[in-house]
């Protein structure tokens, strides 16, 4: 039963996140969209590219759904409300979320289609930019708390939150959720205005409704870990912990969406040169102001 | 915390479960009816023209660069992990200790920074 | 009924659909990505030949169920005929979009839909001899040269070659099957391409040395001899040596460059190629590594650039190695017939270009005065300024749209269309807030983090002959056609120059020049809506009474939101014997080859983007 119980909010999660995207994006607000959305895709045809790498191209979505599902399982929404309370959840979320480079790999290589292998090697790109900007931070996190259970992850932040006590790796972190999310600024994989929809544009019908479900999960997935890492989880006084931790992974969702509006379609020099000549001294750095301060405080 | 076998046996029952979720969906997009193959429909859409070449190429990824520092980092990852659940415990000894594994990583970065690693090609 | 999002792909493009007034988006529909996430196909405005077909191949593209939505159009062959016909308004795109939905939503699937096969996707199998490329036969069978099994491959219906730049010596190098080469059997198809003019020299494709007048086989290594090239005419846009088929150990399947040189000496052994014998002749990068080119084109509906622009850009990597740039807007002329009456030509010259109506107006109304040696009054040139600055502003603003969707600015899209219909359809008082509205992007677009980093640099080009308008300003030249005209001079117009002449720069440019031209309309005065420019009593008198039965020829240069345009009209009795335009656009599309070369394919975007073409503009010869 408290297997079931998380399923259930990473599900519901997913919904609202969905309402909350295409809010963002049309500016009209219907609660129904997910579900008209989902069931136009699934009547609709289901085209197959001719002459497909087959496997890569069926396997792409689902590879994408489960990354983010197993990243979604190591992270608690209250004390006891977690899928699997790994010892090494932590690292395990960073190894799950790696699988989404796989899926997008193979998204675009699939299809034999060119806007798609493009995407699909500038992801590549992207997530050699953005991995070690997951990483550093969440190691500094452990730091913290001392294990890798996000459980006390979450407990080692009863008092001091992780984003007053670690800006630098949360600001970091953040960044780079919303770069393996592949959000705007970081869309280049499937940008309209540069590659015309690429990795996702061949998908159509039930795989096209399958990617975008895996995505929003994966939307979720690092919103939630954001939470777990650096909002305190479940803590909040008088509300239900549940409920903090949804509100905490609605607003930080929320800002993932909304803060790539603000800006133009990031060139992936630009992003490689940004995260290894700027990012990582900085995750780095983290680490270090982390550790004294682990030293000198008791 | 349960048993670890425990938890990874949930694990592998959720990812069987996410697959057959796909999998329904699936049948119930194919009960709606296959796709009507019509001529052109499954060349890979490019904005209006049809393209029938195959893409399939060694393409040029430029940031080969980057990926052999990526490498390295990696490596250090992997150490960083358990050193991070035991550094309170070991105190400052760890703190240089690692110190001086991320300095060396560190000069590393800037050497090639330097000779232009750091750039696309 | 589920009201949901719907998804159009629109012909000829989102800068003609707000051009013509048209707002997609407040009536709950976006611009697709790509035709396979899109349910409607929305056509506005009469389409040329070339245009059609493209909407006919992202037709096929889409998934069922689709729906097509004719707007203003008469001629839709190919496409097969439209489910929802209107007018090319607002208010005809809004109730067609309701008739839309419901046709979505209740006949979804109708079983006895028929399929649609047009001519310009019909494909048929040939078989070919992998080392006889000009031996085709329909069905399968054995080459009557050599005695091969005979190679199936798809060749495209059509017999117009230019509309599918899926060049022709690429297939005969055999990649239909991707994983396997079907004449591995014999060590590796150097597949020549030639025109198969009758050559008559026989050489042996391992052995360029060996030269034998009759075919045969090649006395070092016994392949059967090939005709050697007489024509190195090959595909559509390249004419040069014949691409090669790689066997290698591990056989994995790759593009060929075109570029490549001769066929290469292989020295030893045919079942082994070592990868540097491989590359040896494929052109190099700059940081020296060979790799493979392939050809992509970025057609005539993509969205981030101007509908009816194809550019086929060859990249190696994401950076293009080479460009070529095309409009499918259809031939389209100045005066079609000899003889057309002086209005009719100037609703012709009008409809030339659905994004700058009202200069092209302006531009024929003018060379006709000058011709007949009439002239306006000063209350008429002041509406005729008016109208054109308002246009001015128009286009720009589209532009700006056009930038946004390149970029990934969603807000900027939205806000510049916004502005761009309410100029198209608004009132003088919403005409006042404008001016100050455009301020106040100005700031906000300066204040957009990494734009100026995004665009600095980008698609730069010095002062040349070739450059017109906004483009030209950029660069530090001071050429403005306005600067000419008395009734500019007396609103004290001057023109807006920058030095730097790359994107960053000419996004300046035109976001100064959309505030001066909106303050410049306000001056004026009298502002009229374009749509009744010319019968409006402020703009001028009918042109036959203006003209009478002139006899005599006359020039006039108009500066379009795009650069100078230039007609010269010969009249004999009220009626057009001649007429030579002279369009900024076209300009500038010969620029784009040079200019795109090793540039990342989003910059080469943007710098296209920012060159402001308009296809149909350049397409008129």
């Amino acid at each position: 039963m408290s297997v079931l119980a998380p399923i259930l909010a990473l599900l519901l999660l997913a919904w609202c996140v969905a309402v909350l995207d295409a809010w963002m994006t049309t500016g009209r607000f219907r609660p129904l969209a997910p579900l008209t959305a989902t069931l136009a895709l699934v009547a609709g045809e289901s085209l197959v590219p001719r002459k497909p790498d087959r496997l890569f191209f069926e396997t792409a979505p689902i590879l994408l759904l489960l990354a983010a599902v197993l990243a979604a399982a190591a992270l608690p929404i209250a004390p006891h409300l977690v899928i699997t309370d790994l010892a090494t959840s932590a690292l395990f979320v960073n190894a799950a979320l790696a699988y989404v480079l796989v899926a997008l790999l193979m998204a675009g290589w699939g299809p034999d289609g060119a806007y798609a292998m493009i995407g699909g090697w500038r992801f590549l790109g992207q997530t050699i930019a953005y991995s070690m900007l997951i990483v550093m931070p969440i190691t500094a996190v452990a730091m913290r708390a001392q294990s890798l259970l996000t459980t006390d992850i979450v407990r080692s932040q009863a008092g001091l939150w992780n984003v007053l006590y670690q800006p630098l790796g949360f600001a970091l972190f953040f960044v780079a959720a919303m770069a393996v999310s592949f959000l705007p600024p970081f869309d280049l994989p499937t940008a309209s205005g540069e590659l015309a929809g690429g990795v996702e544009a061949e998908y159509t019908g039930a795989r096209r409704a399958i990617f975008r479900l895996g995505r929003t999960i994966l939307i979720v997935s690092l919103a939630t870990a954001t939470t777990v890492f650096y909002l305190g989880g479940w803590l909040g006084p008088w509300l239900p912990p549940w409920l903090w931790s949804a509100l905490k992974t609605l607003a930080v969702a929320a800002a993932m969406l909304a803060a790539g509006h603000a800006v133009p379609r990031l060139r992936e020099a630009h992003l490689l040169a940004w995260a290894w000549k700027a990012g990582i001294p900085l995750a780095m750095l983290n680490i270090f102001l982390v550790g004294v301060l682990l030293l000198v405080i008791p | 915390m349960t048993a670890p076998l425990v938890l990874y046996l949930l694990l592998a029952a959720l990812v069987a479960g996410t697959l057959g979720l796909a999998a329904s969906i699936y049948a119930v997009a194919r009960a709606f009816g296959r796709a009507r193959a019509e001529p052109g429909k499954d060349v890979p859409a490019t904005a209006a023209t049809v393209s029938r070449d195959p893409v399939w190429s060694r393409y040029h990824a430029r940031y080969y660069g980057f990926a052999l520092l990526f490498l390295a980092f990696d490596m250090e990852m992997a150490f960083m992990y358990p050193w991070a659940v035991v550094f309170k415990h070991e105190g400052l000894v760890a703190l240089l200790d690692m110190g001086v594994f991320l300095a060396i990583l560190f000069l590393g970065l800037l050497y090639g920074w330097s000779q232009g690693a750091l750039q696309r090609q | 009924m589920l009201a949901r999002d719907l998804h159009a792909v629109t012909v000829p493009g989102p800068d003609v659909f707000s051009a013509l007034g048209l707002d997609p988006g407040a009536v709950g529909v976006t611009y697709a990505a790509t035709p396979r996430h899109a349910q409607v196909l929305v056509l506005a405005g009469p389409l040329p030949p070339e245009l059609r077909e493209a909407a006919a191949v992202a037709y096929a593209q889409m998934p069922r169920p689709r729906v097509i939505l004719a707007l203003g159009t008469q001629e839709f062959s190919p496409l097969p005929d439209p489910d929802v016909t209107g007018p090319a308004s607002h208010d005809g795109l809004a109730q067609g979009l309701r008739r839309v939905r419901e046709l979505l939503s209740r006949h979804a699937f109708s079983p006895e839909a028929r399929a649609f096969e047009p001519a310009v996707l019909a494909t048929r199998t040939e078989y070919t001899c992998p080392m006889h490329p000009e031996v085709v036969q329909d069905e399968p069978g054995t080459c009557p040269k050599c005695g091969m099994e005979l190679v199936a491959r798809e060749a495209s219906g059509s017999s117009d070659e230019t509309h599918h730049h899926t060049i022709s010596h690429k297939d005969a190098s055999a990649h239909d099957d991707h994983a396997q080469h079907e004449h591995r059997d014999d060590h590796g198809g150097h597949a020549e391409n030639r025109t198969a003019e009758g050559a008559t020299s026989y050489t042996c494709p391992m052995h360029p040395e060996i030269v034998q007048d009759e075919p045969g086989r090649c006395p070092e290594c016994g392949m059967f001899l090939v005709p050697a090239d007489s024509d190195e005419g090959a595909g559509s846009d390249t004419g040069h040596a014949p691409s090669h088929a790689h066997h290698q150990a591990d056989s994995h399947p790759h593009d060929h460059d075109p570029d490549a040189g001769e066929v290469h000496e292989h020295g030893a052994g045919m079942d082994f190629m070592s990868m540097v014998e491989v590359t040896k002749d494929l052109p190099r990068g700059r940081d020296g590594l060979p790799m493979d080119r392939i050809d992509v084109p970025f057609g005539p509906l993509f969205p981030g650039l101007p509908g009816g622009l194809l550019l086929t850009l060859t990249l190696a990597g994401d950076v293009v190695a080479r460009a070529s740039a095309r409009t499918l807007t259809g031939p389209r002329s100045a005066l079609p017939e000899p003889g057309m009456p002086a209005a009719r030509f100037i609703e012709h010259l009008a409809s030339l270009d659905p994004l700058t109506p009202t200069a092209y107006r302006l531009l024929a109304r003018r060379a006709l005065e000058a011709a007949s040696g009439s002239t306006p009054s000063a209350h008429q040139q002041r509406a005729r300024l008016a109208a054109a600055e308002r246009e001015r502003a128009a286009s720009h603003l589209g532009g700006l749209a056009q930038l946004a969707r390149q970029v990934g600015l969603p807000w900027l899209e939205r806000r510049a269309t916004r502005f761009q219909l309410t100029l198209i359809h608004g009132d003088h008082d919403a005409l006042a807030l404008l001016a100050r509205q455009s301020v106040a992007l100005r700031t906000r677009l300066e204040r957009t983090p990494l734009l100026a980093a995004r665009l600095m640099h980008v698609g730069a080009l010095s002062p040349a002959d070739g450059l017109r308008g906004p483009v030209a300003r950029a660069a530090g030249m001071t050429t403005d056609a306005r600067t000419h005209d008395p009734a500019y001079a007396e609103l004290g117009f001057e023109p807006v120059l920058h030095q730097g002449g790359d994107a960053l720069t000419r996004l300046h440019v035109r976001l100064e020049e959309i505030t001066r031209s909106l303050r410049l309309a306000e001056a004026a005065g009298t502002l009229t809506m374009p749509a009744d420019f010319d019968t409006h009593a402020a703009i001028g008198d009918a042109i036959g009474d203006a003209i009478g039965d002139a006899i005599g020829d006359g020039q006039a240069v108009v500066e379009t939101p795009r650069g100078e345009a230039c007609l010269q009209v010969y009249l004999d009795g009220g009626l057009v014997t001649r007429a030579r335009l002279d369009t900024p656009s076209a300009g500038h599309l010969t620029l784009l080859p040079e200019l795109l070369t090793d540039l990342e394919l989003g910059d080469a975007l943007v710098a296209a983007g920012s060159l402001d073409i308009s296809p149909w503009e350049a397409s008129v010869s």
